[in-house]
């Protein structure tokens, strides 16, 4: 570099400094960017970027001047119609990330200077800076939290007493706790909880953390039909190691605890694990009139199909308001599907009570996306059966099984879980299986790769235990993770077919569409997440069986970057939330849900973010596609 | 007009050259004429700012040049010069000529800015090259009326463009404020209808004809 260079280099290097991200920028990657800016000038009025311009070929900052940015289109679609930037300020970010054209146009407001950085050093330098990586990344986390927000103000009748559950459960406590010490005699416990007038009791232990509770519920089982002596220690009838959530746990995750575990009462606790207080349902229900809690209890309560039928409609109804409310299609899907495995237990229950199958060891599977606990609203049932049997009456045990799972389909499909139409249920003799038989027909899909043998590893790979003993299960997926780990032609034949289906992305236009004009969000969206996720998950050993979870914990096991994997999960909840609502809007007009939309009817704001999205999933597809070489 | 230089055989004793100043010399006479009727994104513009000891033509000495290429109307830093005259005039004024190419030379104030280099290259190197050169004191208030009517100096037409520099006084510093004022100058002549070097010869060459007293 000549002396001259040099010079202006550092005079563009101090600019940049005065500026957030660049003067956080690590040293080497704001020599990497001095050195290849270029200095340009807009007279005012001037067009400097455009959608027509095509795939942009600078990232612009903004040395001196004032540039607007406004919104192609005819509707505002940000917090902004149009916005200023100064110096310091750059862009387009998200259009030379994703490689695409402007949504923006960008005009000089008065006579300007930007400096340019062109495209493929822009690249260069997210890989190169960590800093920049993040800046870059946050701003598309931003995009996502915008679109959230209009969601909401799509249905802003609801927006209000949507913000009341996003509230901490600090703040929902209305008095200091009250407690008692194990050792307290059961008889001034009771004297307490009526003077106080408190539907439960909590035990909690010198330091104020709690070890029991006792609810108003428990009395007449525990208490006066057994004659209990009230002179004995409360430790000796209380539920031992109660749920607790965190005083920062909002009021969404108290109902969705007490959805999942049936609960009325949560302890709340500081920090330190401390008693802060108690959150009752009807503290939640004050807020909000969910009704997660009723349906739950009615579901509990069901004796036939015709009550279950009603509460999978009040399942379908409250999603329904869920989504108008804007909540995140990570916490939807969790509430679907914890309310949904409600229903499922309570109809095998039933189902049992009509089937003679005591003493028979067995447990029930949920496989593909509600063994993921990923179910959108229009799920097929994907089910099976794992079952242990004495010598010789394996055949007779598997006969009862199968008529058990038979009208357990058909209870299922009454209750709006349409039957499969692969008949992945587990009233097909092929897949109600022993623990010897699912590790031999699993392994058989490890050793010999097929295509039909991928294709079934990436339904069933995907099970979880839905009832009944979940050892069998843990047995099953230990054993599946050891086999599958230690086959790599197994996992680069998976890693191969998962690459398949590329993102949606054009090269001109945005999106590549289908013949229908349509993109289908769970062919060529969500499954190039799951299918990444499940060998990930399957190689480096995670548990997990969600698509998230496995990212998460299979990205922390590969060092990847927090940033990175948030960018990664924001895209994948975008387009499962992109799902649902189109099944929402679609149930609407009694039109069944399906998964494909059409971009064009997507509003500015979202097609943005959807590119944002398919462009995770490429770079994660990416990711795997240098792992194994492809 | 031919871009090519010629010699003048000169008042002074001949100029002792080393061989090797002689060849870079050879090089740069061969280079082709340039166009001035390419559009300004075209054309390859060179900034040439100097300093020097004072502001005598006749006593003072030159100190040190310096030179901005622009390119698409862009300036990039890769392309500049800067080079003190000690301990070598001879490469720093061949460096210089190297680097300018048959490209046009942008100056603010050729009347001193042009004069000092030429000299300097005639006393040094014995060549007197025909420069295709653009005086900014000259075309910014042709460019710019309603923004300088009372602006003269370098410094009136930065504020008047709000133009900023890392270094003031110095031959690269001034040359990059002129280089920033020159992208102003080719966005407005553009707009203006002056969109070749030729063009702005010719609109400055106008301004001079009609301020200068008959």
């Amino acid at each position: 570099m000549t002396t001259a260079t040099e010079t202006l280099v550092g005079a563009s290097a101090d600019f940049l400094k005065r500026f957030s991200p660049f003067d956080q920028m690590e040293p080497e990657a704001l020599d990497y960017l001095s050195e290849r800016v270029l200095l340009g000038f807009f007279s005012k009025g001037a067009t400097i970027l455009s959608a027509e311009m095509g795939q942009p070929r600078h990232f612009y900052i903004i040395q001196r001047g004032k540039v607007q940015a406004s919104q192609s289109g005819d509707v505002a679609l940000t917090e902004y119609a149009s916005m200023t930037l100064g110096p310091g300020e750059c862009f387009p970010i998200g259009a030379i990330s994703a490689g695409r054209p402007s949504t923006n146009t960008y005009m000089a407001l008065e006579d300007s200077f930007c400096f340019q950085l062109p495209a493929d050093d822009f690249m260069a330098l997210m890989r190169i800076s960590p800093v920049f990586h993040v800046f870059c990344t946050q701003y598309i986390a931003s995009l996502l939290s915008q679109s959230r927000q209009q969601l909401q103000s799509t249905f802003s009748q609801r927006a209000a007493e949507q913000q009341t559950m996003t509230t901490p459960l600090g703040h929902l406590i209305k008095r200091d706790p009250i407690f008692v010490t194990p050792d307290t005699s059961t008889r001034s416990a009771l004297e307490k909880m009526n003077e106080m007038r408190i539907g439960c009791m909590v035990v909690a232990d010198a330091d104020a953390r709690p070890v029991g509770i006792l609810t108003q519920s428990d009395l007449l089982s525990r208490i006066v039909l057994p004659a209990f002596d009230l002179s004995r220690p409360i430790s000796d009838v209380m539920t031992p190691a109660p749920q607790v959530l965190q005083m920062t746990a909002t009021a969404y995750d108290a109902a969705l605890e007490m959805a999942t575990h049936a609960r009325r009462h949560l302890l709340v606790v500081d920090s330190d694990d401390k008693l802060r207080g108690v959150v009752s349902e009807r503290d939640l229900f004050s807020l909000q009139r969910i009704g997660l809690r009723q349906i739950r209890a009615s579901i509990e309560g069901a004796d036939d199909i015709e009550s279950l039928q009603h509460a999978s409609r009040d399942i379908r109804q409250l999603a329904l308001n869920l989504i108008a409310q804007g909540i995140g299609s990570e916490q939807l899907t969790r509430f679907i599907s914890a309310l949904n495995d409600a229903l499922t237990r309570r109809i095998i229950t039933l189902e049992l009570g009509r089937h003679e199958l005591f003493g028979v060891q067995f447990c029930w599977l949920a496989f593909g996306s509600e063994g993921r606990h990923e179910q959108t609203l229009s799920t097929d049932q994907d089910n099976g059966i794992i079952f242990s049997a004495p010598e010789g009456e394996r055949d007779a045990i598997k006969q009862k099984l199968l008529a058990f799972a038979k009208d357990a389909n058909d209870a299922l499909a009454a209750c709006g879980f349409p039957l499969c139409k692969g008949n992945i249920m587990a009233s097909n003799p092929e897949l109600c299986l022993t623990l010897e038989e699912w590790k031999r027909r699993f392994g058989a899909w490890i050793r010999e790769p097929d295509p039909q043998a991928l294709l079934n590893a990436s339904i069933f790979f995907d099970f979880r235990v839905l009832f009944g003993s979940e050892k069998i299960g843990d047995q099953l997926r230990r054993w599946l993770l050891e086999t599958a780990r230690g086959n790599s032609t197994f996992l680069r034949m998976m890693a191969q077919n998962a690459l398949a289906v590329a993102p949606p992305l054009g090269r001109f236009r945005d999106f590549v569409v289908e013949d229908d004009g349509m993109i289908d969000l769970k062919k060529s969206g969500a499954r190039l997440f799951v299918d990444v996720a499940r060998i990930l998950s399957l190689r480096s050993g995670v548990e997990a069986s969600s698509t998230v979870g496995r990212l998460r914990q299979s990205g922390q096991r590969a060092n990847m970057a927090e940033e990175e994997l948030d960018a990664i999960t924001d895209g994948f909840h975008f387009i499962q939330l992109l799902r649902l609502r189109s099944q929402h809007l679609d149930t609407e007009h009694d039109a069944p849900g399906d998964n494909k939309i059409d971009p064009d009817t997507l509003n500015e704001l979202d097609r943005r973010i959807l590119k944002e999205a398919f462009r995770q999933a490429r770079k994660l597809q990416l990711r795997l596609k240098l792992d194994y070489q492809l | 007009m031919t871009w090519l230089s010629r010699l003048i055989p000169g008042a002074h004793p001949p100029v002792q050259l080393a061989p090797e100043i002689r060849a870079r010399l050879d090089a740069w006479r061969k280079l082709p004429e340039t166009a001035l009727t390419s559009q300004h994104a075209e054309t390859r513009y060179v900034i040439v700012n100097t300093e020097a000891s004072g502001l005598d033509l006749s006593k003072d000495r030159l100190l040190s040049v310096a030179a901005i290429a622009i390119e698409g109307g862009l300036i990039d830093p890769k392309l500049a010069f800067y080079q003190s005259l000690e301990p070598d005039p001879a490469d720093a004024l061949t460096g210089l000529l190297e680097f300018i190419g048959n490209s046009p030379i942008v100056v603010f104030n050729a009347g001193f800015n042009k004069r000092v280099i030429l000299n300097a290259i005639e006393r040094v190197l014995d060549v007197e090259p025909e420069l295709h050169c653009i005086d900014l004191y000259w075309l910014l208030p042709a460019l710019f009326a309603e923004r300088g009517q009372s602006a003269s100096k370098l410094t009136d037409w930065m504020n008047a463009l709000r133009i900023e520099t890392f270094q003031r006084h110095h031959a690269l510093g001034d040359g990059y404020a002129i280089a920033q004022l020159f992208l102003a100058t080719q966005a407005r002549g553009r707009l203006l209808g002056h969109s070749t070097p030729q063009a702005l010869i010719e609109l400055e060459h106008a301004r001079q004809r009609l301020k200068r007293p008959l």
